[in-house]
Order: structure tokens, then sequence, then C-alpha cells
């Protein structure tokens, strides 16, 4: 199996006689690491941009670590630098070009490296300078149509990890046999959900009857350091469907018991799901093109007995968090965040991860800043522009600066929606935008 | 000052290590949820406590003692223990818990590359210490909820220094008879390290029930394993302790930590073994409170396993985790199986009858709410 512990590491000074140096290696690495040409050159491009600012606002003195590391179906190139004045507003996606002052134009850079990379994260680490990490996918052609035959007939069946050609397959039986359902955007590549369980990010299970006919399935990945997501179980053609998907998540549930993960959840539920070993969270709603609505369930099961948590929030959701906290039965300290008129960061920074193919959004704030509720406005007017039918926020609530958000959030037409436990470094709040606010 | 370089400090085995976190104390638990009592059936505690001879030392225990050592070895409680299983006193170790003489077995026999063979579904500490020290724990899964013998034999290589059977089985309450011990010792053929942990064996009426310490005389290669917290109420003072051969534990004795068993717990222990009555008393208590959710579970309709022990496990139409937070709210605490891998099952310790009541009481209660 491939794993994602292919590595190449530069540490080089931030000077622009350096430039070639840490280029060509994030060029060459990404190919190597297999990335397509393309995409291999986004990378460099983003990586170039980057590294020629932080050689603007850095000193040639200092050093910038660069890593890129092969995850099979993606490349991500981190850079860890202690500069000051690194200003991350350019990665906000309504970030405009300026060309009226200097500064303007160094953001520029910046500006394109966000745009040319799939996702990015910024990590500030407390005296330890700040980690910027730019990931590429790979690309990958459409899977294709398989046709449904749904009479029932598989009766036995034993589970396994799936080697790549039963993943293709399950992947073009997923997209057959629940085609009503809401389903995760990868299943449309079957070439990259072989390389995301190749990568070991992702675990696979499959039910195979006697005569090796695929009967179901179900995948799992980390969604962070406490909790794994599932989706499915996925069952075609089987007499006793609840069997096998009850089979199939405790296939998943055996593999993350006694290790670090306190919580599963399930966003894609299928109709197979069995609803005993889950707790329903929320419920999210997704338009389609044509304008109806699809409710999504969130599930939840916990791994571990509660320990409790301590949870921020800002006063004006306290009502809402101790209605659902007391729903879900969950302890926690709910503890309030005020504004004291404590000096902030001027620009605050909310990172965007879309699926274009179901025209959705998902804001993160990666930077609470003086501009907060103006920035969050601007995101809401381009997604509007651009026809997002879905646009959706996360929170963490074990993060306070980040509750900051909540009355800008509530003003600009979001509502809390559903509460994801021990998905942050706390809970983990999703709103969801209702309506254009004020 | 720089940070701590841990990346290259921990080894990998560390590293990959998840820490077992121990439920908060009662009184921030009651708090969290809010709950004004709270019945712990969670850890198959003796609801009846320390016989009363060992009361008695708890509670005339001089504070003065407490500046002076222990016996480094637990002497006197070895003598005692050597008098009534007709050992040498050399033949026990006695450690703070049994969890301690685990942890003595696996330093003793184990190096880098060697491996420990157990169930899946057991008791994890085996697992747990096994791993954190750096060797493979190759866990075979349960048969028909007992320990897989053929499944154990199966997993043999030359690197496996030590086979652990939990008997009886915690959670699942299945054991393994003598015969069956017996046969499963003579094909070992004395060629690894075979531990029989007995932790629950004073619970025991079954006349199958095999004696691990009888055992030892014609396998010098069985180490057994039994504690005082169980049966003899004396959990909160943290003593349990190996039988073995001599040689056998002359070597283990190389890897323990003397004086880590502290004064009141040697002399509690050694006051608790007097006392036959307790036995009595408590083995009397799980059969009523045994019958009493035996007939409850059944008209609610629940699946449940048990076995020998003071535990039982019940099969939920619930997420066994959302089952402890509701039952938790209503002042009951128990044991959540999805970590023992056995989802949506709750392990409960039979307990008073006024515990019992409470529990079923409860557990009607989250039944009628179901998941949401």
């Amino acid at each position: 199996m491939l794993k994602q512990d292919k590595k190449v590491l530069l540490s080089v000074p931030l000077d622009n006689a350096f430039v070639s140096v840490a280029t060509s290696v994030v060029e060459n690495a990404a190919a190597a690491l297999g990335l397509g040409r393309s995409e291999a050159l986004s990378l460099t491009l983003s990586a170039e941009e980057i590294f020629t600012y932080l050689c603007r606002v850095g000193g040639a003195d200092q050093t910038v670590t660069i890593c890129c590391t092969g995850g099979v179906y993606y490349v991500q190139t981190d850079f860890e630098f202690s500069v000051k004045d690194f200003d991350m507003r350019a990665f906000n996606i309504t970030a405009k070009a300026r060309f009226d002052d200097e500064a303007g134009l160094q953001e520029m850079g910046l500006l394109i490296a966000s745009r040319s990379v799939d996702r990015f994260q910024i990590l500030e680490k407390k005296g330890q300078g700040m980690r910027l990490s730019l990931i590429k996918e790979k690309v990958y052609p459409p899977g294709g149509e398989e046709s449904a035959d749904t009479r029932a007939s598989i009766s036995r069946w034993t589970l396994k990890r799936p080697h790549a050609e039963e993943l293709k397959l399950f992947s073009l039986l997923v997209k057959a046999h629940h085609s009503g359902e809401i389903l995760p955007e990868f299943f449309e590549y079957p070439g990259k959900v072989i390389d995301m369980v190749a990568s070991g990010a992702y675990q696979a299970s499959v039910a195979l009857s006697p005569e090796e006919a695929l009967a179901g399935g179900i995948l799992w990945h980390w969604m962070g350091e406490r909790t794994v997501e599932c989706f499915g179980p996925y069952v075609f053609n089987v007499t006793d469907a609840p069997s096998l998907s009850e089979a199939l998540i405790e296939a998943c549930l055996s593999t993350i018991a006694k290790t670090p993960a306190v919580g599963l959840i399930v966003r894609f539920a299928s109709r197979h799901l069995p609803r005993a070993h889950f707790e329903p969270l929320g419920t999210l709603s997704l338009t389609t093109k044509a304008g109806r609505k699809i409710r999504m369930t969130a599930y939840f099961r916990q791994l571990l007995e509660d320990p409790g948590l301590s949870v921020w929030v800002h006063p004006v959701l306290k009502d809402f968090l101790e209605k659902e906290y007391a729903r879900l039965v969950l302890p926690r300290n709910i503890r309030g965040v005020t504004d004291k008129g404590e000096t902030r960061h001027r620009h605050s920074v909310l990172s965007s991860a879309f699926v274009r193919s179901q025209s959705q959004v998902t804001l993160r704030p990666l930077r609470y800043g003086a501009d907060s509720q103006a920035n969050l406005k601007a995101h809401i007017r381009l997604f509007h522009e651009e026809g997002i039918r879905n646009v959706f926020f996360s929170m963490d609530l074990g993060i306070p600066w980040q509750v900051g958000f909540i009355p800008f959030l509530l003003e600009a037409g979001f509502s809390p929606r559903v509460i994801l436990p021990h998905a942050g470094r706390g809970d983990m709040l999703l709103f969801q935008w209702e309506k254009q606010g004020k | 000052m720089n940070p701590v370089p841990l990346d290259k400090l921990v080894p990998p085995h560390v590293r990959g290590f998840e820490a077992y976190i121990p439920s908060k104390p009662d009184e921030v638990l009651k708090k969290l949820y809010g709950c004004s009592r709270l019945f712990r059936l969670n850890n198959n505690e003796n609801a009846l406590g320390p016989p009363p001879a060992a009361r008695s030392v708890i509670d005339r225990f001089p504070s003065s003692r407490a500046s002076v050592y222990p016996s480094g070895d637990a002497y006197p409680l070895r003598c005692k223990l050597a008098d009534k299983f007709g050992l040498d006193p050399d033949q026990i170790l006695v450690g703070n818990g049994a969890n301690e003489v685990i942890t003595f077995a696996i330093k003793a026999f184990c190096r880098e590359g060697d491996n420990i063979i157990t169930a899946d579904k057991t008791f994890a500490v085996y697992e747990w210490v096994a791993e954190f020290s750096g060797y493979q724990a190759r866990l075979v899964p349960l048969a028909d909820f007992g320990f897989d013998d053929e499944g154990m034999l199966e997993r043999i290589d030359e690197r496996t220094k030590i086979l652990f059977i939990c008997n009886p089985n915690n959670p699942t309450g299945g054991f393994w008879d003598e015969k069956k011990i017996r046969g499963f010792l003579e094909r070992i053929g004395g060629r690894q390290i075979v531990i029989i942990d007995e932790a629950y064996a004073e619970f025991m009426e079954a006349k199958d029930y095999p004696d691990g310490i009888s055992l030892i005389g014609t396998y010098p290669n069985v180490v057994v394993f039994r504690t005082f917290s169980k049966m003899y109420g004396l959990a909160g003072l943290r003593i349990g302790y190996l039988v073995g051969d001599l040689e056998v534990v002359n070597i283990i004795r190389r890897t323990c930590v003397v004086y880590s068993v502290n004064v009141l717990a040697q002399e509690a222990a050694r006051a608790a073994l007097d006392d036959g009555e307790h036995v009595l008393r408590t083995r009397e208590m799980i059969r009523q409170g045994k019958d009493f959710l035996i007939r409850e579970l059944n008209l609610l309709g629940l699946s449940y396993i048990h076995g020998g022990g003071n535990f039982m496990m019940i099969h939920l139409p619930m997420s066994d985790s959302l089952a402890y937070r509701k039952l938790m709210t209503r002042g009951i605490m128990v044991r959540t199986m999805t970590g023992f891998r056995f989802p949506n099952y709750i392990r409960v310790t039979v307990s008073k009858m006024e515990a019992m009541e409470a529990f079923i009481e409860a557990l009607e209660g989250i039944l009628r709410e179901g998941n949401t």
C-alpha cells in the first residue's frame, strides 16, 4: 500500500537569489510525488509567490523551511517561517488585487498563491512562527456510470479490506444504487477514491458474496485528531440490508475503538445507516439546482464516556447552546466571550472550501480582525453574486476568538444548525446561511 | 528556553499510544451531569466494601506509621498468602494493583520484536502495557464470548513470550474449565509463559472453574494474577499479586518495583484473607442482584451476557455512550463497551439491590426516550 510519508525538505535563506532553488524543489517534488504537469506548475507558482513575498517582508538572515509531502491524491507544501509582518489578508477569497500602492502589489503575489491551490491552512505556532500549508490535488477523470441491478439477491457475505479494482467498482455502485442521496463528491472520481485509501488517510471495508459480487461497503477517515467521519454504509443487492449495514458500521467501529478517536460523525448518511448506533445531531439543508431543498441529518456516535468539556460562546447564542447541549445530553461548561474593546488584528481571514458539484462552500475562520463583520459580508456578497446556493460556516467552540464571529453571522443571515462534538479543539458548530441579512 | 524536542526524544511506540484518561472524580461528574447521587456501577467494585477485619485495620491505622516505609516486598502478606495456598512465600510477588504485576511480567520476558497474545475483547491492560513498552499485542477474536484456544495457538511464533488468559473474562464472564485449560497448557508445552488473570476468581462458584494456582506444580510456565480490588473491596488501596513457579517468579522479581505497595494496603489485605464470611455475603449479594437484573432485563426485552464475576453485559438498542450520558444524568455510572469492541453494550457491576433498582428504573427511562 502507498503511504503518505514521502517528504522532500528544504531549508533556504529568505533571499531572492534562492527563488529558483525553492521553486525547482517544489516543482520537481510535486511531479515526483504524483501531481500532473499542470497541477505541479500551479503549486510551483503558488510557492514562488509565497517565497517572494516572504523575502520582501522578512530578512535575508532568516530562513524558511519548505516541506513537500506526498499524500498520493494530493501534494502538500508547508512553509515554516518566523516573519512577523506576514499579512494573511490576501488569503480571503474576496481579496482583490490593488495596484495603487506597494503593499497592494506585494499582496498580489499572495492572492495568486491562494488561488493556485485547492486548499490552504495557516497555523500560528505560539512563539515558534507560522506554518502555511498549500495543498494541490491530483486531477482525476470522472468514473462514468454503472447500472444498478436492484434485485436483492446476495444473502451471504464476508467483510474485507478492498483492493483497487473493488474500490473502483464500489464507487460506481454507490453512485448507481444511492443516486437519490447526497453523496460526497469523491465518488465521482473512482481513481481518487483508490488513491485516498492507498494514502492511508481513508480506510474502507467492503462486503463480498461467496461469488465475489460486491454487496456493499463503507469508507472512513480522521477529520482531526479526535474525530472520525464515515461515509455510508452503502448496501447493494442484499436480502438483509440492515444486517450488512450494521456489520459495516461495526467493522469501522472495531477499527477505531482503542484509538484516540472520541467520536464518529456521519454527515453523508446513507438510507441504510443503522440509526440505533447513532444520535441525530441536527439538520442542514442543501438546495439543488432546481431549487429543491434536501435535508441532511448529521449523526454522531461517541466512542468514549464523555469527560465533559468547556466551550466558548458569545452571549447572543448562550440560550441556543444550553438547549442543544441539554437535548444532546452533553455535559458542557459554557463560558462567555465578549468584546471589551481590546486591540485586534486589523484584518480577519476566512478560508473557503468549495464543493462545486453541490454549489456549496464552507467558511472557516483563520483569524479574527477589526474588519470581521465587513469581511464576512463581503464573502456572502461574493457567493451570492456567484450563485453559490449552499453557504456554511464552521466554528470551533474550543477556540475563544472564533466565537467573536457569532453576532456577525447572525446579523448576516446565518443560523446555528449542528454541533459536532469534539470535532475540533472543542465542539464544532456549523452555521448555515439562510437568507440575506441586514 | 527552547521547546523540548519531543519528536526526537519520544520513541514511536509511545508517540503512537493514546493515554488512558480515567473518569473524573464523583463530585466533578455529579456537577457536570447535574445529579445529586451517583451509583458507581462501572468498575466492578464490591458494594459491600472491605471485609470487617480489613475495615478494622483501616479504621485503627495510626497516622504516625505513615512516616515509616512499608515492607518493601510485602513480606508478611506473602507469608500469609503462602500459608493459605501451600506455597513458598518467594513464589508470590505483590504489586500496586494487578496492573503493576502485569507490567512486571511483561518487562521480565519481552524484548524488542517480541509479542504477547491475548483476546481482542478482554481486559485492555495486557494490550496497553505491551504496546506502550514497544512489544506487539496480537489480539485473537473471542469465540462464543470466551477466549479462543485454537486461535491463540495459531498466532504463536518464535517471538511469542506470553499468552494472557482472563479467566473469567472481563467483560463477558466466559471462562475456561479445567479440562480446557489443561489441554491448552499441554499444547503450549512449556514453551511460553501462560498468564491466567484470576481477578474475579473469588466470585466463581461453578464447580468446573479451575484454580490456576493448583496448576503451577504441573505447569511451571503458568503465572496466576489475583487482586484485592474486587472481592476484597480494597480497590482504593491498590494491591494485587502474582503467583508462579519459584524460578519463574525469581526472574519476574528482577523487574519488580519494591516499596510500591503501601503499608495500609498490605495490612488490610492480610486481614481480609481471614474473612471467609465476606466472600459468602458478597456472592449472595451478586446472586440476588443478577437474579433481579435477569428478570428485569427479560421484561424489558434486552439481551445480556453473563457468566463469572460481579458484572453483566447488556445489549442496548442505542449507542452505549449515549446511554452512559443519559444514565449519568440519572445518577447511574456504567461502563461503555465500544472501547472493548462491543458496540452498543454496557457493562454493569452487580451491586446492592438499591443500586440495581435505581439502575433498572433509569434504564427503563432512557429506553423510553430512545436515541433522541
